[in-house]
């Protein structure tokens, strides 16, 4: 966590969405969506439950391709390239339902998240070159030091099922971080967690986009979103409705719509 | 420390056993355990499972058995031979058969087993049919003669413990972790950056080859082999090996081939009643330890040694 990008400085974007559609069978998921995250910014992903906000994040991992569209990362188109190289790249995430590794200790789950940053194969494995012992102790290292920064380092030798749930997000994040990443996309961080949590969960992320790495994030909790978010994109039905900061998008006639319905708001 | 004493029972083993059939048992249950721990590899770590690990048993086998006896070759230049046909065979057959998982993986690994079967059956011209291969030589390592029972006793665990070592090096490292994490979730995995298609068809890779290693050392052992040896039964008894000895278990798949070598010497005069044993023995170990019997017996050892003590502060070590 070393370099400091200011805010709201014009630097490229890190991650560009053009026009991006994808439909599954007949339904539309999303229909041209566009926009920019800039490098260093948190910017958040809302709007009603099946507005298309998981699938945005998925297609920018390569979990699905998209059907038509762009997606530029760092200059470069993201179209054909798998998942597991868009991590290597740079592209971390973190799921809505936790998928950690349950049989293995929390530890051990975060050094996983090295595995883009370590080189060891099979045979290295085996004999055990000099190399190797210095890199699994460097990735450790590393693993410990992304364990106090979540505040989770006393449970770094509990199996990680055992955690308890809100230690779980931060695990999640912890081993995102882990990759090394340049955005990291988080698909609701907050949900299960108690508000102490979820305060504690904001200033982490503030530390994170500090250390450079941008954020996006998906969220239903508002405070939350309203609260660290330099910029809000408002998803329904999978078309963007409205895009700007947490302040402009608070006053917006449609976004109101969206959340309320429309009865309620023209009566 | 743990490998010393393998070596250390093995040697007693060797030379303190004059009985030519207890020597050969023990010589059966490194073989088995050389192929237990294979799969074990696959399917107890990278959580993909094998019902034709036969296959690759009898292709190491009948290579180094074809080879030596009709070309007369070095026992050792079929060895090389039989490793890189298998990592040839095991790697085209990963390719399409990994892309399936759970029930139809296992039927997928299932058809090549029976494949390869009747392979070994029909090409009699090689491989001698029905009635086997016969007459495959012994081993010769420079001027020491393995022909002796206890010569390739001592061969055989050397080659386990061998391997044993190597499969725990593997299990803590980079790779172990990442075969580990595509057990658990393959889609997390991916998102934590690993190929898990590619790292999936090198341990079936990894597992096939020790499986086939296996099949020389049992091929220039016994001297004779036969389809019979390698078919769908034999798949299923490795598969259970794993299971009762433990599943992501190295030392477990040693306990797994030494139990489900033994039993049926065991069993003896119920022999005809072996597979009903099986069954049982099968369903109580998963009902009672369905952790396997290793882990099974260290969670007991466990309990008696730290009774008293919460099993979270027991796990925190």
């Amino acid at each position: 966590m070393a370099k400091r990008n200011s805010v709201g400085k014009a630097l490229p974007p890190v991650l560009k969405i053009e026009s991006v559609s994808k439909s599954f069978g007949g339904i539309k998921a999303l229909g041209g969506v566009s926009f920019e995250i800039p490098s260093g910014g948190i910017h958040a992903l809302i709007g009603p439950n099946g507005a298309g906000k998981t699938t945005l994040l998925n297609l920018v991992t390569g979990a699905f391709s998209a059907d038509s569209g762009r997606i530029v990362f760092g200059g470069s188109e993201l179209r054909g390239m798998k998942a597991h190289e868009r991590v290597a790249i740079g592209i971390a995430r973190t799921f809505q339902n936790i998928e950690m590794f349950g049989s293995m200790n929390v530890l051990d789950n975060v050094l996983v998240g090295r595995h883009v940053k370590t080189r060891c194969g099979f045979l290295g494995a085996m004999a055990r070159f000099p190399g190797i012992a210095r890199e699994e102790k460097q990735a450790r290292a590393r693993a410990l030091e992304l364990l106090d920064f979540m505040g989770i380092l006393d449970a770094a030798y509990w199996r990680s099922c055992d955690l308890p749930f809100g230690w779980q997000r931060f695990l999640e994040i912890a081993r995102a971080l882990a990759t090394g990443p340049k955005i990291l996309l988080l698909d609701e961080p907050a949900s299960g967690l108690n508000a102490v949590e979820t305060a504690k969960l904001a200033v982490l992320l503030r530390r994170i986009r500090h250390s450079g790495i941008s954020l996006l994030l998906i969220e239903h909790d508002m405070n939350l979103v309203m609260d660290i978010a330099d910029r809000i994109l408002v998803l329904n039905h999978g078309v963007a409705i409205a895009e700007g900061t947490p302040r402009e998008i608070q006053a917006n006639e449609s976004v109101i719509c969206a959340y309320l319905g429309r009865d309620l708001v023209g009566a | 420390m743990r490998y010393l004493i393998i070596i250390a029972a093995a040697t007693a083993a060797g030379f303190g056993l004059s009985s030519p059939y207890l020597l050969q048992l023990i010589t059966f249950i490194g073989i088995n355990t050389l192929l237990a721990l294979g799969l074990n590899m696959l399917m107890g770590y990278a959580g993909q499972i094998s019902l034709g690990h036969a296959a690759f048993f009898g292709l190491g086998a009948y290579t180094t058995g074809v080879l030596t006896v009709h070309y007369h070759w070095s026992p050792w230049a079929a060895l090389a031979a039989a490793i890189i046909l298998t990592v040839i065979v095991a790697f085209l057959i990963a390719l399409p058969l990994l892309q399936l998982s759970g029930f139809y993986l296992g039927m997928g690994t299932l058809g090549f087993g029976m494949i390869a079967n009747v392979v070994f059956r029909q090409w009699s011209a090689l491989t001698g049919g029905d009635s086997g291969l016969v007459g495959i030589p012994s081993l010769d390592l420079g001027p020491v003669s393995l022909s002796s029972s206890r010569n390739y006793l001592l061969l055989v665990w050397a080659v386990v413990t061998l391997f044993i070592f190597l499969c725990e090096r593997l299990i803590d490292s980079r790779i172990g972790r990442a075969l580990k994490a595509v057990h658990d979730s393959e889609r997390a995995a991916s998102s934590m950056g690993i190929d898990t298609g590619r790292l999936k068809v090198q341990i079936f890779v990894l597992s096939a080859l020790m499986a086939a290693i296996a099949g020389f050392l049992y091929a220039h052992f016994v001297s004779f082999i036969s389809p019979g040896t390698f078919d769908f039964i034999f798949s299923v008894r490795l598969v259970t090996m794993v299971v009762i000895g433990g599943m992501a278990s190295i030392w477990g798949s040693l306990l797994g081939a030494a139990v489900l070598t033994l039993l049926p010497e065991a069993l003896g005069f119920f022999a005809q009643y072996e597979m009903i044993v099986y069954g049982l023995v099968l369903i109580v170990i998963m009902i009672v330890l369905p952790q396997g019997l290793f882990r099974g017996i260290q969670d007991i050892y466990g309990q008696t040694k730290f009774s008293g003590q919460s099993p979270s502060a027991g796990s925190k070590d």
